[in-house]
């Protein structure tokens, strides 16, 4: 039997053992580590040399460890940070500021955007602001699944944004490319998709009266100041521009840590009498709010794991590329996204790469290229079995629909993104004036 | 600045040590998501943190 046809077979029965837990379990999460367990054991049985299947899915169990830690200590800051009244106060000044519809969506997208832009995770656009830019938008009128869309949709353009798109930087690294000239190819695309968000999000929807959205906000919290408001969220701003700009002048910190010492400063700034008690509940609490997502990140790389060691992962890759050029170009805006679900940032590596070499050896520009593809990538991030940041939205808004009815809505604005970046990969050249 | 990186991989072991306690008492007692699925995927879940509290990996 052939590498490939044992390899096809392999993952035959890993979709088989997912598709049976997920009807018997009714987790995706713990549905990945079924197929995954029953993939390593089969993988191992069918190619005895790849030793202990225990030793595969312990090594997944860390793939996406710092990612876990990530959203934990996120998660702590931004229920510290809630709990001591910050959010709602800023959300009364920015509602009693700003009348008119437009611009204030304008600024929560612009908002959303920066946290993703400098960390490249999505998911902490959605953790720092999502919440605020939730209540503002029901208060302009916007419906509940539209907001979830809109909470997506800056969050997955955040993470591609410029100076940070670990989708571009994943590329360059495996294509010995520099990580230069990149930030207008992102950034206009973004900034045409975001706007077309907007304007789909804000259609039709009719803002309540000033006052009734006053009425309707809890009140300023007793002794909260804008010092007090702003502190923390500088803190965290500082850290982050000080890892990208000065790194040779401080120790690597890890975005875990740079939250948790923004939530120690939440702490000292929050103005309420709070108990030791009080901060253990917030903290046990956040811990449960968090859970599902920490169980799906580390069930996703225990599935990452065993796809790589049984080379599941790499025929998925290789097949692609193995399709007519013509077939590329109208796939990729599916497959990518489908992979992106699948493997993550991973899918740089297992997609990113070899097309890039592929469109290299056609003498296509490839800078433009790689952008359009970190582009294209970062939409799966709403597909199953992953849905992470999808998911995180979902959270943040407390949308219990249906989660197909989501992506149905969000399909315009993806649409969109998708379309730009199948142009310019199509043809490179017309966009070179752009770095 | 080696000592500061040194302190900063020491303050991630016991980051990962507080969240390794934490999910222990949530195994045994939470407020949601009480089912035998959920116990399975915090036993799981608990594995690379205690791992790496006691530096086996």
């Amino acid at each position: 039997m052939s590498t490939t046809m044992l390899t096809l077979i392999l993952l035959i029965v890993m979709l088989i053992a997912f598709i049976l837990s997920s009807i018997k379990l009714k987790s995706p999460d713990i549905s990945m580590v079924v197929a995954a367990v029953v993939l390593a054991i089969a993988g191992v049985i069918a190619v005895p040399e790849l030793g202990s299947p225990i030793r595969y899915l312990v090594e997944g169990l860390f793939v996406n460890l710092d990612l876990a830690m990530l959203f934990i200590a996120a998660s702590i800051f931004v229920n510290i940070y809630a709990y001591s009244g910050a959010l709602s106060t800023v959300t009364r000044g920015i509602v009693s500021k700003v009348g008119n519809k437009w611009v204030l969506m304008s600024i929560l997208g612009i908002l959303m955007l920066l946290p993703g832009a400098i960390t490249g995770a999505g998911s902490i656009s959605i953790f720092v602001l999502g919440g605020l830019v939730d209540i503002v938008l029901t208060h302009l009128g916007v419906n509940q699944k539209k907001r979830t869309v809109f909470i997506f949709f800056f969050a997955i353009l955040s993470a591609a944004a410029p100076p940070i798109n670990l989708w571009t930087m994943l590329m360059c690294a495996q294509a010995n490319m520099p990580y230069v000239g990149f930030t207008w190819l992102l950034l206009i695309p973004i900034i045409i998709a975001g706007a077309v968000c907007i304007v789909y999000v804000g259609w039709g929807a009719k803002p309540e009266s000033k006052e009734a959205i006053l009425a309707q906000l809890p009140e300023k919290t007793e002794g909260m100041t804008w010092w007090r408001i702003l502190l923390p969220v500088v803190v965290i701003a500082a850290l982050f521009v000080l890892a990208v700009y000065a790194p040779w002048n401080l120790p690597v910190l890890g975005l875990p840590l740079m939250f948790v010492i923004s939530a120690i400063v939440a702490l000292l700034c929050n103005p309420k009498k709070t108990t030791v008690k009080d901060y253990g509940e917030i903290l046990d609490n956040t811990m449960e709010q968090v859970f599902p997502l920490v169980a799906n990140v580390l069930s996703i790389g225990v599935l990452q794991s065993a796809m790589a060691a049984t080379g599941v992962r790499g025929l998925l890759g290789s097949t692609f590329l193995g399709l007519p050029l013509i077939l590329i170009y109208c796939l990729i805006v599916i497959v990518g996204p489908i992979m992106q679900g699948c493997f993550n940032y991973g899918v740089s590596v297992v997609l990113g790469g070899p097309l890039i070499f592929m469109f290299n050896t056609f003498g296509m520009d490839v800078t433009v290229i790689c952008a359009a593809l970190s582009l294209i990538f970062p939409m799966g991030d709403g597909l199953p079995p992953s849905r992470i940041t999808g998911r995180l939205a979902c959270e943040e808004t407390k949308y219990k629909g249906s989660y197909t009815g989501f992506l149905k809505s969000a399909l315009l604005p993806m649409l969109v993104l998708g379309v730009i970046a199948v142009i310019m990969i199509v043809t490179p050249a017309t966009f070179d004036f752009l770095y | 600045m080696v000592f500061l990186q040194n302190l900063v991989q020491i303050i991630y072991y016991v980051m990962a040590g507080l969240i390794a306690l934490s999910l222990v008492k949530s195994f045994f007692k939470r407020k949601k998501n009480d089912n035998w699925v959920y116990d399975i995927m915090y036993a799981y879940c608990i594995i690379p943190f205690l791992l790496r509290v006691l530096h086996i990996k």
